[in-house]
């Protein structure tokens, strides 16, 4: 089952006198369940191709469809409703709520979609348990480390059950351990709830475990392999 | 987690800065008020002085008399009208003055004077001009006396500033001298032998004595007992003259008023115009003294009078005055303008700071699927909160001084309120107790917070969430 189809799309940039061709005729399509990264080169259009996917920016040309939705007809706060309902995202910076605790963050796109306080509760304390935060409840960000802080960051993308996630360089500012120990967890969750991750990386390590490897140049596809890591 | 809640714990996430916010916007309402208390309660006690001891809260007036306040502008007071005002439910007394002016002279000294004929027993139900009677004088002869007794060293220092200069009360003199609370009942017997004036006040038989203003006393170096001889025009151009016996001196409020005031009893003015039965003005004594009560007095009153009489309002009469204090008010709020346009400055550079500290984690929670709506929302309540703590800091911390300063005015003291006394005020700053400069300072506040808050909440309707993400 499809997840997300990219027809024939691109992304030009007229930010100075050149015309920058971030995505260049991209048509793609991801399943329910992958395990996909998107690599490349610094400028390859990695990580526009992953904010059009994530309804963050919008094409110049071509469709994109996610989860039966075409992206260009939604309005700019239809596209919010659509992120918070179908998309999780799981930043570099891990970007969490300063002022929430690790639950609290958690629970935050459950509050914004309004899922009734016991269910929220019950939600919350699965996902940090699937990222093995379970004892971390009350600490805020700031008492967690990066990598503890990435898991809680994947918590809150999975919570209400997206379509699936988009991780852009999520592993960049982790050390080898904490970097091994979230890309277990993605993995399990991949196969444990049929999770499908998106991910733009640089690093080799999110790429060894990628079932599905995309790579960009100059905005193109230049190659998409399907490797077994099972 | 209720967006209140939210806003709240943003609040803190950078303390200092908040409670820096905060405690720019106390100090700017704090210090407002507080200057706004000092200001109108000033206002309010130079108004309540000029009306309680001069002109009343309404009068009865022929209609041309306000634009030309001669005798010629007078009216023959009917029994019936003034017997119908005084049924009115909110008038306590109705007291006829004839007002006229003269020159008067005493020894080798003349000046023009107003005077002022009015019953002494009708005018103590409506002024009160009784309590302005001199009760201590410090003449060279009495500051003399006093540095031979054992004084306190500031108080003995301070009695060569205000030689020749009169008190109305003991609480003046020991507040201006500078007596100690401790040194009061040592101090003032002595300032009761040797400064006690001897003074008078008129009764209604007085025929043939005056009540002189101070200034006036001391300009003519006239006392008690002296002659006052005062010549003028009578009614229709007769020829006014009379000789009075000064029997009281009396500080009155203005400097204007107290430089040229002679009160006569009602017959002798009468008389010295040539215009029995006559008064240029009746003053109304009133219970509620509110603006909305004296209005509706006077509107009643107005349909007594009938044509040729009017009812004036104490605003009427005394429009210089209002002018001026209006004049003054609108120096005293650019002064808390620029005070408020400080602190607006100081509130929008930390919405500017945070705006743009938090970006990024704005460009996240649109991203992940927060409504630009919602995050405004939340923004414009820290804002508020900020304020808020601001403001109701401000207020409470100004209300009890307000209350203390409106209960026991500020009394200068030494060379600052010589200077009070020099230009003819009371060394007194009373307070004005809370009332709607309260709210304005409140609503000043929340302007500014809304222009902040709608810069912030335009800069994140128009945040691209991409760069705000990279930010």
């Amino acid at each position: 089952m499809k997840v997300v189809e990219i027809n024939d799309v691109y992304k030009t940039y007229h930010d100075t006198e050149v015309e920058v061709k971030a995505v260049n005729g991209v048509t793609l399509s991801f399943e329910k369940g992958d395990f996909a990264v998107i690599v490349g080169p610094s400028g390859s259009g990695k990580t526009t191709l992953l904010n059009l996917i994530g309804g963050l920016d919008q094409p110049t040309g071509g469709e994109i469809i996610v989860a039966g939705h075409r992206l260009s007809e939604l309005k700019p706060s239809e596209l919010i409703d659509f992120r918070m309902e179908h998309v999780g995202f799981v930043f570099q910076s891990y970007n969490l709520i300063p002022v929430l605790t690790a639950s609290e963050n958690v629970g935050f796109i459950l509050n914004l979609q309004k899922w009734p306080k016991e269910k929220r509760k019950a939600r919350t304390d699965e996902m940090l348990a699937s990222v093995g935060l379970s004892d971390r409840h009350n600490s805020r960000p700031s008492q967690l480390s990066g990598g503890q802080q990435q898991r809680v960051a994947v918590a809150r993308a999975l919570a209400p059950r997206p379509e699936f996630i988009l991780a852009d360089e999520p592993t960049a500012n982790l050390d080898t351990k904490s970097a091994e120990t979230l890309l277990d967890i993605m993995e399990k969750l991949n196969h444990d709830e049929k999770m499908t991750f998106i991910f733009s990386t640089h690093d080799i390590r999110v790429m060894k475990r990628a079932r599905r490897v995309i790579t960009l140049e100059d905005g193109r596809i230049v190659s998409d392999v399907r490797v077994n890591n099972n | 987690m209720k967006d209140y809640q939210l806003a709240w714990r943003n609040l803190w996430r950078n303390r200092r800065r908040t409670l820096i916010t905060a405690a720019s916007v106390f100090f700017a309402v704090f210090f407002a008020l507080v200057m706004r208390s000092f200001q109108l309660g000033t206002y309010e006690k130079m108004y309540r002085d000029v009306i309680e001891s001069y002109t009343g809260y309404l009068q009865l007036q022929h209609t041309d008399y306000i634009d030309e306040s001669s005798l010629d502008n007078g009216f023959v007071i009917d029994p019936e009208i003034i017997s119908r005002i005084e049924g009115d439910p909110n008038v306590t007394a109705v007291i006829p003055k004839l007002e006229s002016f003269a020159l008067a002279a005493s020894g080798s000294r003349t000046q023009g004077v107003m005077v002022i004929g009015m019953d002494p027993e009708d005018e103590m139900k409506g002024l009160n001009i009784i309590n302005r009677l001199v009760r201590y004088r410090l003449t060279p002869k009495a500051v003399e006396a006093l540095k031979a007794e054992s004084l306190p060293g500031r108080t003995a220092k301070l009695l060569d500033v205000f030689v020749n200069e009169s008190f109305t009360d003991e609480a003046s003199l020991i507040s201006i001298l500078g007596i100690g609370r401790t040194d009061t009942s040592d101090v003032l017997p002595l300032f009761r032998k040797h400064a006690a004036f001897e003074n008078g006040y008129l009764t209604s038989a007085d025929s043939g004595y005056a009540v002189i203003g101070n200034g006036l006393s001391e300009y003519l170096h006239a006392g008690v007992g002296d002659t006052l001889v005062l010549m003028g025009q009578g009614y229709h151009g007769t020829t006014a003259a009379g000789l009075y016996i000064i029997k009281g001196i009396v500080r009155m409020p203005q400097p204007e008023i107290d430089n040229r005031f002679v009160y006569l009893t009602l017959d002798d003015a009468r008389y010295l115009y040539a215009a029995p039965g006559m008064a240029t003005s009746a003053i109304i004594s009133v219970r509620d003294t509110e603006d909305d009560d004296l209005v509706m007095t006077r509107n009643r009153l107005g349909q007594i009078t009938g044509d040729g009489l009017a009812i004036r309002t104490w605003k009427e009469m005394n429009a210089l005055l209002l002018n001026q204090m209006e004049a003054d008010n609108k120096s005293g709020a650019i002064m808390i303008g620029i005070l408020y346009l400080v602190i607006a400055f100081g509130v929008f550079g930390t919405v500017l700071m945070m705006m743009a500290e938090r970006r990024r984690e704005f460009g996240m929670l649109v991203s992940i699927g927060m409504q630009k709506g919602k995050l405004a929302k939340v923004i414009s309540m820290e804002m508020f909160l900020v304020g808020f703590l601001g403001v109701a800091a401000g207020v409470a911390g100004s209300l009890p001084i307000v209350f203390l300063g409106y209960a026991r005015p500020l009394r200068f003291t030494g060379e600052m309120a010589k200077m009070y006394e020099d230009y003819g005020f009371d060394p007194v700053m009373p307070m004005l107790l809370p009332d709607t400069y309260y709210l304005w300072q409140v609503v000043i506040v929340l302007l500014i917070l809304l222009i902040a808050i709608t810069f912030s909440v335009r800069k994140i309707f128009k945040m691209n969430v991409i760069n705000a993400v990279r930010a």
